[in-house]
C-alpha cells in the first residue's frame, strides 16, 4: 500500500493505493500518460492562425530591434521608400514601403523589440 | 481511284476533322475569351514552328457507363506529341478543357503514358500542359488509375529527363501529384492548384476562401512554394518554358546546351555593390548579373523564399546553377523554406550535369521556436546532404559573413567543395563577434572594473583577430583569397578546369535524404 497525495486543479487529495497483482504474477510495466501541462479544454492559440493583413501593412520578417523610424504617420510615402530598420540578424535590414500612400500608423518605436509576423506599419 | 479507296479516305477525313475540331466552335469562343489558348494553339506555341507532330489522335475511352458512348470526347480530352524546342527533341502532352472538361480518364492517361514513354526512349524532356477539371468521374476506379500510372511514370523519369508541367487552368485533387513530382511547375495568372478545392474546404472546415486566395498562382508562387514561375497568359508562359529548356540538357547523360558567350566581365564593379561593412544590405542579384553573361541570369523561385536567390545563368555560354544569401531580405539569414529551395535546386543540377556556384553571405539559420518547431534541424540537413551528395562541379565564393552552421551548410570545403574563394572582406567565423565575446570572455568581462570597455577591448580584439578570410585560408578551407575585380575570371578559370572532374558515389539504391 503506498500513499499518494495528488493536486487537482488546485484541491489538494491524499489518497492510499494498493497494487493488486493477480495471483502473485509480475505486474507488468504501464506507459503511463504523463499529465498535460495545460487544461485539456484550452482553446486553440488564436496566434497559430495567421491575422489577416492588408497588402499595406508590412509584417516583421523576423525578429529584431527597430533602431530607425524614417517616417512619421502621415506622412506620403512612395513604394520602395525605406520607412524603417530593424537590426536583425547582424543586419541593419531596410523595411520599406509595399505600395504608395499614406503611412496611416506605425506600430513600433525606435529602440523597441519587434517579433517576427508583428505588424510594423501600414500604408494606405 | 476505286469507290472503296475513296470511302475510305474520306472516313479518315472525317476522323481527324473530329478530332481538329476538338470541344467545337462555341467551346473553344469560350476558351478564347477566357483569355486562353486551345490544346493544340499551345503545342504550336510551345514547339517551334511548324515542328509539332501529334501522335495517337484517334484514341477513344472505352467507357460505356453512364451513357459515356453517345458522349463523343475527340482525343479524348488531352493532345499529345512531340515537336522540337531550339531544334531539340521534347515530348508534350496538353489538355483539352473544351473536351469534357479535359477530364482524365483511361484512355487520356495512356495518351499521355505512351508520349512519356516515347519522351524516356528517346531521352528527351516532357512537358505536361494542365488544364483539366479533374478525375473523369463516370470512369471510376480506371480514371484513378490512370493518374497513377501517370505518377509512376513522373518518379521514374526523375532524374533522367527533364519534366516541367505547366498550369493553365484548374488542376484540382490528384492531378496536382504529377506536377509536384516533376522539376519545375509554370503557373499563369489565371491557373489554381488545389488538393481540396473551395467547396470542401468550406465543408469540412467551415472555412470560406475563394479559389484564388486558397492555390492561385500568387500563392503558389509566394507562400507555398509549390510553382517555380509565374506568368500572365499563356504565350508568355510557354515562352518561359522554352527559355527555361535552354539552360538544360536533353537527359542525365548529356551536357546542357550552351550558347555563343557574351561574357561582360562587370567583376571591377563588384566591390561598389558589396559594402564593406557587413551591417549593410546589398541586392545580391547584382552580384550575379555582373559576374555571368549578359542578360543570361534565370531567377527561379524569385517570390518564394526570398532570402535565398537560385536561378540557371551562363559563363563563357555554358550552363551553371547559382545559389546566393540575398543580404536584402531576412539579412540573407537560411531558414525552412530557403532549406528547402536550395536543396531541392542543388539536387536538380547534380541530377543534370549542371556545374554549382554558391555565393556566400550568411550571418546564421534563423533563431526562434517558429523554426525549431517547424524542423528547421531536418530542413536545413536538406542543404547539407544537397551539396554533400552533389558530384558536379561546385564552386564558392565566400562575399562577406560565413559564421557558424550556417557557413558550413554552403557549400563549404569539407562538404565537398572544390574550389573556395573569398574576397578580402570575407568574415569567416564560428560566430559573430558579440555572441562569441559573450560566451568566451563571460568570466573576463564580469571581473573587469570596467564591464562595459573590457567587452569593447575584447570585440575589437575578436575582429582584428578572427573576422576575416585568412585563418580559413591558412587552414585550407579557402583555397584563394581573391580581389572582387578577379572574381569573373577566378571562377570562369575554376570551372573550366573542373570539366573533367569525376567523383562517385559508393554503391547504393538511394540515399535517404531527411524530408
Amino acid at each position: 500500500m503506498s500513499k499518494y497525495r495528488i493536486t487537482v486543479e488546485g484541491k489538494t487529495y491524499e489518497m492510499d493505493v494498493e497494487l493488486i497483482g493477480s495471483n502473485g504474477a509480475p505486474v507488468q510495466p504501464v506507459k503511463v500518460q504523463s499529465a498535460p501541462a495545460a487544461p485539456v479544454a484550452a482553446a486553440p492559440k488564436a496566434a497559430s492562425k495567421p491575422a489577416a493583413v492588408s497588402s499595406g501593412s508590412v509584417v516583421a520578417p523576423m525578429p529584431g530591434t527597430v533602431i530607425k523610424i524614417l517616417k512619421n504617420e502621415g506622412d506620403a510615402v512612395k513604394a520602395g521608400d525605406v520607412v524603417l530598420i530593424l537590426e536583425a540578424m547582424k543586419m541593419e535590414n531596410e523595411i520599406t514601403a509595399p505600395v504608395a500612400g499614406t503611412l496611416a500608423s506605425v506600430n513600433c518605436t525606435a529602440g523597441g523589440t519587434v517579433a517576427g509576423g508583428d505588424v510594423l506599419f501600414e500604408v494606405k | 481511284m476505286d469507290q472503296k479507296w475513296q470511302d475510305s479516305i474520306s472516313q479518315l477525313n472525317q476522323r481527324r476533322e473530329n478530332v481538329a475540331a476538338a470541344g467545337g466552335p462555341d467551346r473553344i469562343a469560350k476558351q478564347h475569351s477566357s483569355g486562353k489558348l486551345t490544346a493544340r494553339e499551345r503545342m504550336e506555341a510551345l514547339f517551334d514552328d511548324g515542328t509539332f507532330v501529334e501522335i495517337n489522335d484517334q484514341i477513344a475511352s472505352r467507357c460505356s457507363d453512364f451513357g459515356m458512348e453517345k458522349k463523343k470526347k475527340p482525343g479524348d480530352g488531352v493532345v499529345t506529341g512531340y515537336g522540337y524546342i531550339h531544334g531539340r527533341l521534347a515530348f508534350a502532352s496538353s489538355q483539352d478543357f473544351t473536351v469534357g472538361g479535359g477530364s482524365l480518364g483511361e484512355a487520356h492517361a495512356m495518351k499521355i503514358c505512351r508520349a512519356m514513354d516515347k519522351a524516356m526512349e528517346m531521352k528527351a524532356p516532357f512537358i505536361s500542359i494542365n488544364d483539366s477539371g479533374g478525375a473523369r468521374i463516370e470512369e471510376g476506379i480506371d480514371s484513378l488509375s490512370g493518374y497513377a500510372d501517370i505518377f509512376y511514370r513522373n518518379t521514374i523519369a526523375s532524374g533522367v529527363i527533364p519534366q516541367i508541367s505547366v498550369i493553365m487552368g484548374p488542376c484540382a485533387g490528384g492531378a496536382c501529384y504529377s506536377p509536384a513530382i516533376t522539376d519545375f511547375i509554370f503557373m499563369t495568372d489565371y491557373s489554381q492548384m488545389y488538393i481540396t478545392g473551395p467547396a470542401v474546404v468550406k465543408s469540412v472546415t467551415g472555412e470560406v476562401i475563394s479559389s484564388g486566395n486558397l492555390g492561385g498562382a500568387a500563392v503558389h508562387s509566394s507562400t507555398s512554394g509549390v510553382a517555380h514561375f509565374v506568368y500572365p497568359d499563356d504565350l508568355s508562359c510557354l515562352n518561359g518554358v522554352r527559355q527555361l529548356l535552354g539552360y538544360l540538357p536533353q537527359c542525365n547523360l548529356d551536357d546542357s546546351m550552351t550558347v555563343p558567350g557574351s561574357a561582360v566581365d562587370n567583376s571591377a564593379s563588384l566591390s561598389s555593390i558589396v559594402p564593406a561593412d557587413s551591417k549593410k544590405a546589398y541586392d545580391v542579384r547584382n552580384v550575379i548579373n555582373s559576374l555571368v553573361d549578359e542578360n543570361s541570369f534565370f531567377e527561379i523561385q524569385e517570390s518564394f523564399a526570398k532570402n535565398i536567390i537560385i536561378g540557371f545563368g551562363r559563363l563563357d555560354g555554358e550552363t551553371i546553377g547559382i545559389i546566393a544569401n540575398q543580404a536584402l531580405y531576412m539579412a540573407g539569414s537560411l531558414e525552412i523554406n530557403a532549406s528547402d529551395k536550395a536543396s531541392r535546386f542543388i539536387r536538380f543540377c547534380d541530377c543534370f550535369n549542371i556545374p554549382l556556384l554558391t555565393l556566400v553571405d550568411v550571418p546564421a539559420f534563423l533563431p526562434g521556436s517558429q523554426q525549431e518547431h517547424g524542423g528547421i534541424i531536418r530542413h536545413g540537413a536538406k542543404l547539407l546532404y544537397a551539396y554533400s551528395e552533389a558530384t558536379v562541379p561546385k564552386v564558392s565564393l565566400i562575399m562577406r559573413k560565413a559564421y557558424g552552421g550556417a557557413y558550413i551548410a554552403m557549400n563549404s570545403k569539407g562538404t565537398g567543395a572544390d574550389v573556395v574563394y573569398a574576397w578580402p572582406i570575407a568574415e569567416i567565423a564560428v560566430m559573430g563577434a558579440s555572441g562569441a565575446v559573450s560566451i568566451i570572455g563571460k568570466k573576463q568581462i564580469e571581473n573587469a572594473e570596467d564591464p562595459a570597455a573590457k567587452k569593447e577591448e575584447l570585440l575589437n580584439e575578436y575582429n582584428d583577430k578572427f573576422m576575416n578570410p585568412y585563418i580559413a585560408a591558412e587552414h585550407g578551407y579557402v583555397d584563394e583569397v581573391i580581389l572582387p575585380e578577379e572574381t569573373r575570371s577566378k571562377i570562369s578559370e575554376a570551372f573550366n578546369m573542373l570539366k573533367t572532374k569525376e567523383r562517385s558515389l559508393p554503391y547504393k539504391k538511394h540515399g535517404n535524404i531527411p524530408l
